[in-house]
């Protein structure tokens, strides 16, 4: 088969892949902090998406607008954080996973109701017309989703290496009782990790917007797919998501160009079922062992 | 003592509605959601015709003149809403009619409920084949649901045609995974066959609702040679299919159902999807005194500067006068009377889509063209450009222009050729 195609498919793949590991990431963040997940991240990811798309109809241009969002997504991750998991936390229980579920259901009916049903076109600055690369055609805007997630991991990464809050969010993740014995507040690293999961799923909404439309449903094909990356690399398993998401996106790719579109997802999902089999805490993560 | 009197004034109550002299029409359709720009357009369109009727003081019945009362049903483009409404409707008793639904599902789920009781509807603009051949297979001998849309089959063969027309010999075929995808390809297929296969089908490719990267399945076609896409799908999916095509640097034309006129087709896939072609029954180009009469009424009353769906809204406007002129001819706000009107309309409907002479024939249950009211010659050829939709080919227009001038449209017991390509299943 022609190599170009390949080419073509692949890096079409790998930029849909790049979009599964950003919201995968943002399951990361909140489960290394408090060892939960928000089920309802991708009604985060769709709602910071309306929302920016609200501020751009007002007339904000789209630099002005980009950081909007990602303070709107910052405080929807708080709020997630403090009406559905908070408690749960304190109390010990496995509250938070139906209450994530219920505040996703909630944010969903919110936005059909304020923004409507319908798919709506994002308007961007970033041009869609084809570049030609070495035989393969990508367009502005999906190199855009590639430089917007790797900065975006890029600096949450730094933050956690460099700064003094950010070694107390890699201290509560490593032992939240030892790190609140030395006087770290679990509760307020947990808000972080909540706020800048948010973040992240705010520019997800904002990258993959103007490629896949706005609309309530947005996010709920992506959001499986995030969550299938999220698993197979392991939830604590960092850049992994990367190459994990890029793998998948490129054999979806394949997989419908080979196989038929009927087979898309049929090579991911096998994947999903051999890596748990073979590797239940992901290919990147760490087996963890526990002293009694 | 109580109770009595409950029931009592709960008879007179009853008695009061039998007794008013309105002529009572449901209009149905999902007002909400993902299918609410046909919907919506279709009750604001039928609306537009009644407040016509209306303020001309309504429809002349027997020896009076009755003005119409509508009773709007949201059904969210759900079917189990839709069979709801359905028999709400049906139990209601002094209902005259019921015109609308977008959706072949919402259709097949409720219209039984109306047939049982012979309530008359006039589908509008549900296009799938199944709504009305489910009545045939069935065998039913005497039915009083109509339909008012160009149906598939009609649109599929204009689909073929024009592929055709413009010398295409390798082609496409794409679609999404929903029954009205599937039995558009199906209806294409056949088409391609029926009219001496003069397409190569180099091929086929399908998607999911809800899919945005359609680069596998568009490599796929611009590697086999397509020189053209053949699509049936609905809603955004169809602009990811523009706008993929847009990417890989894929000339070809997209040619599909008449889903490819909504607007948010339209607008998701901006400039890439101009030149798309799809059938239509009205294109939102005044070019008849009547058609700029309700283009700008439409404008004016809902303050929009492009129809939602002009198709849906012009369908809907037409259909609101053909019921009332059955109305009038049957003298009487009973639905069965004014069912055994429709299928023998004697005086023509000067409507915004054409002229139509004898719509409806008596029902035939082997042959359902006889409660359909389009054939092709009232089906034109649109296309997108720059964000509206336009006559694809002048003759079309020029056609259109000259039979509002003077010559009427053909009655359908002309039957004309499209007739036998129209029944595809």
């Amino acid at each position: 088969m022609n190599p170009s195609i390949i080419g073509q498919m692949a890096v079409s793949g790998a930029l849909m892949g790049l979009v599964y590991a950003l919201i995968a990431y943002g399951f990361q963040l909140t489960y290394a902090t408090s060892k939960s997940i928000n089920f309802g991240q991708g009604e985060l990811v769709m709602v910071s998406a309306f929302f920016s798309l609200t501020l751009t109809n007002l007339g904000l241009p789209y630099w002005a607008m980009v950081p909007g969002g990602l303070l709107f997504g910052a405080l929807l991750g708080l709020v997630v954080e403090r009406t559905g998991v908070r408690l749960a936390l304190e109390q010990k229980s496995e509250g938070w996973i139906l209450l994530s579920i219920i505040l996703g259901l909630f944010f969903f009916s919110a936005a059909e109701n304020i923004w409507g049903r319908d798919d709506r076109p994002f308007p961007t600055p970033i041009s869609a017309d084809p570049i030609h690369v070495f035989g393969v055609d990508v367009t502005r805007l999906e190199l855009s989703v590639a430089v917007g997630v790797f900065a975006i991991m890029g600096l949450i990464e730094l933050f956690k290496r460099r700064t003094l809050l950010g070694k107390a969010f890699e201290a509560v993740s490593a032992d939240r009782d030892a790190a609140e014995l030395m006087g770290i507040s679990a509760t307020r690293t947990v808000m972080l990790s909540y706020a800048l999961s948010g973040t992240v799923a705010a520019l997800a909404g904002i990258l993959v917007s103007p490629i896949t439309t706005v609309g309530p449903t947005m996010a709920s094909a992506l959001i499986l797919k995030a969550f299938s990356v999220a698993v197979v690399a392991g939830l604590d398993s960092g850049f992994g998501v990367v190459l994990i998401g890029m793998a998948l996106g490129v054999l979806e790719s394949l997989a419908s160009f080979y196989l038929g579109s009927g087979w898309r997802e049929a090579p991911s999902l096998t994947l999903l079922i051999l890596a748990l089999a073979v590797r239940p805490t992901g290919v990147f993560g760490k087996a963890v062992i526990r002293k009694v | 003592m109580l109770r009595q009197t409950l029931y009592g004034s709960l008879f007179l109550a009853a008695l009061g509605l039998h007794a008013g002299d309105t002529v009572k029409l449901a209009i149905t359709g999902p007002f909400t959601g993902g299918s609410a720009p046909m919907g919506a357009s279709t009750r604001d369109g039928a609306k537009l015709a009644i407040a016509e009727i209306n303020a001309a003081g309504g429809i002349q019945v027997g020896n009076k003149k009755m003005k119409i009362e509508v009773i709007e049903r949201d059904d969210e483009a759900k079917n189990e809403r839709g069979a709801l409404i359905a028999q709400e409707l049906a139990a209601m008793g002094d209902l005259s009619g019921v015109i609308g639904t977008v959706n072949t599902g919402v259709c097949m789920a409720g219209d039984k409920h109306l047939q049982e009781k012979g309530v008359t509807k006039i589908i509008c603009p549900a296009a799938g084949s199944a709504s009305m051949t489910q009545w045939s297979k069935a065998g039913v001998k005497d039915l009083s649901i109509f339909r008012f849309a160009a149906h598939d089959g009609i649109q599929a063969a204009m689909v073929v045609e024009e592929a055709i027309n413009r010398h295409f010999t390798k082609v496409a075929v794409i679609f999404d995974s929903t029954n009205y995808g599937v039995s558009g390809r199906d209806d294409m297929l056949n088409q391609i066959k029926l009219q001496g296969n003069k397409l190569q089908v180099v091929a086929q490719e399908k998607f999911n609702i809800g899919d945005k990267d359609m680069t596998a399945q568009l490599l796929r076609a611009k590697a086999a040679g397509a020189q053209a896409v053949l699509i049936w799908a609905i809603g955004p999916e169809l602009a990811a299919v523009s706008n993929g095509m847009a990417k890989i640097g894929m000339k070809a034309p997209l040619i599909g159902g008449w889903t490819l006129s909504m607007s948010n087709y339209i607008d998701n896939a901006g400039k890439n999807g101009n030149g798309t072609l799809m059938p239509q029954t009205f294109i939102e180009d005044p070019i008849t005194p009547k058609a700029k009469a309700f283009i700008d009424g439409y404008h004016k009353t809902y303050k929009v500067d492009r129809i939602p769906s002009a198709v849906a809204a012009a369908q809907g406007y037409d259909a609101v006068l053909i019921f009332a002129a059955a109305v009038k001819q049957a003298g009487s706000t009973d639905t069965h009377k004014i069912k055994a009107a429709l299928e023998d309309l004697k005086e023509p409907v000067k409507g915004v889509i054409a002229t139509w002479n004898h719509p409806y024939t008596k029902w035939n249950p082997a042959d359902v063209t006889t409660h359909e009211a389009f054939r092709r010659e009232q089906v034109v050829m649109g296309m997108v450009q720059d964000g509206r939709v336009v006559f694809g080919n002048a003759s079309d227009k020029a056609r259109l222009i000259k039979e509002a001038a003077g010559t009427p449209a053909k009655p359908a017991t002309a039957k004309p050729a499209a007739k036998a390509k129209g029944k595809t299943k």
